[in-house]
């Protein structure tokens, strides 16, 4: 039990410092281009007062520039937020769906990151009880792991299927050759067994098989309310 | 003078490349460090504007390939990281880092000391 806690913060803090690094990386990104634009703006308008023509399609392409990179850093602080709360409780009920799209905005920051897309085939939505920043530190491993292979130009596949009375079972399709000879690594292992993630031996170059549980006694006992 | 920036965030790199024309620099793109390798391969550039952390090819690793193609080519890295792990990721003491978002009189006074034409 102190091991498993011990774990969740120690690991758990490398994972949030990565993670809020490539954040900031990312609004720098939008940061930039924002100030480039309105720096454009500026040498327009010194041009102008020079008087030279102003074309009405600049300032719209700028305007437009503008307004998309302000939803996007929007989108990123929406992310960021999300993020921040999974620390709120140290078990909750989740909406797995949610923590994997999370996961995937937030992974692709990563200069490395694939393509991700979900396909939910579970018949009804299906909550985990589980501990909310561990499972998120042990999706964004995988999808670290999947990218390794895959490079920026590749693609992930992840499709939920119900399995009756155990959980949700999770496959993660790469569109490209894995080096399942360094799958589970440690840290992987150590993260689903607090979990109590079954790594299927189903899995394959191309594909992973995680048996994600509803509920199990080592999440649980994270929890000091009970 | 040719300079040629190099960063996957396309909006950024032709937006600066826009605006150093207005100053009488002509700048050319790549969103890839395979695009820039291609890029240099036909064109002599006097100063290469690299973002570090791209996919694919690194700055840094596209600094070690263009280098030996283009002995006189100056460097510059741009970064949205706060800090540099120089040590790890195998540049040089002497090499120069801006953050973004870049000042571009900064800038500019950075490639005309690098290229002496200031």
């Amino acid at each position: 039990m102190n091991d498993a806690l011990n774990y969740v913060n120690t690991e758990g803090l490398k994972f949030f410092g990565k993670v809020n690094a490539s954040i900031s990386h990312e609004l720098k990104n939008i940061l930039a281009i924002i100030s480039e634009t309105a720096g454009f703006l500026n040498d327009l308008t010194e041009l102008a007062k020079q008087g030279k023509e102003l074309k009405l399609s600049l300032l719209e392409n700028c305007s437009t520039s503008i307004v998309e990179e302000i939803q996007r850093g929007f989108t990123t602080i929406k992310q960021m937020n999300r993020f921040s709360h999974s620390v709120d409780v140290p078990v909750t009920d989740i909406d797995l769906v949610e923590t994997l799209d999370l996961m995937a905005g937030l992974s692709g920051f990563l200069s490395s990151a694939a393509n991700v897309s979900i396909e939910n085939k579970c018949t009804e939505s299906k909550t985990i009880r589980t501990c909310p920043f561990l499972l998120q530190n042990f999706i964004y491993q995988i999808l670290c792991f999947v990218y390794e292979s895959t490079g920026p130009t590749g693609e992930i596949r992840i499709h939920l299927l119900e399995e009756k009375e155990k959980g949700v079972l999770l496959t993660l399709f790469s569109s490209a050759q894995m080096s399942v000879e360094k799958f589970p690594d440690e840290k992987m292992k150590k993260t689903a067994g607090i979990l109590g993630i079954e790594f299927k031996t189903n899995h394959s170059f191309y594909e992973i098989n995680l048996l994600i549980p509803y509920a199990v006694e080592t999440i649980t006992q994270l929890d000091p309310n009970g | 003078m040719k300079i040629l920036l190099v960063d996957d965030e396309q909006k950024f790199i032709n937006m600066l490349a826009k605006r150093l024309a207005l100053r009488g620099i002509e700048a050319h793109v790549a969103y890839t460090g395979e695009d820039a390798l291609k890029k240099a391969g036909d064109t002599v550039y006097d100063v290469a504007v690299l973002d570090i952390k791209m996919p694919g090819i690194s700055g840094v690793q596209l600094k070690k390939e263009l280098s030996p193609l283009h002995p006189n080519m100056q460097f510059i890295f741009v970064t949205g990281h706060g800090g540099i792990e120089k040590s790890e990721d195998g540049s040089s003491e002497k090499d120069i880092y801006l953050s973004k978002p870049l000042d571009i009189e900064f800038l500019i006074e950075t490639i005309e000391d690098l290229t002496h034409t200031g």
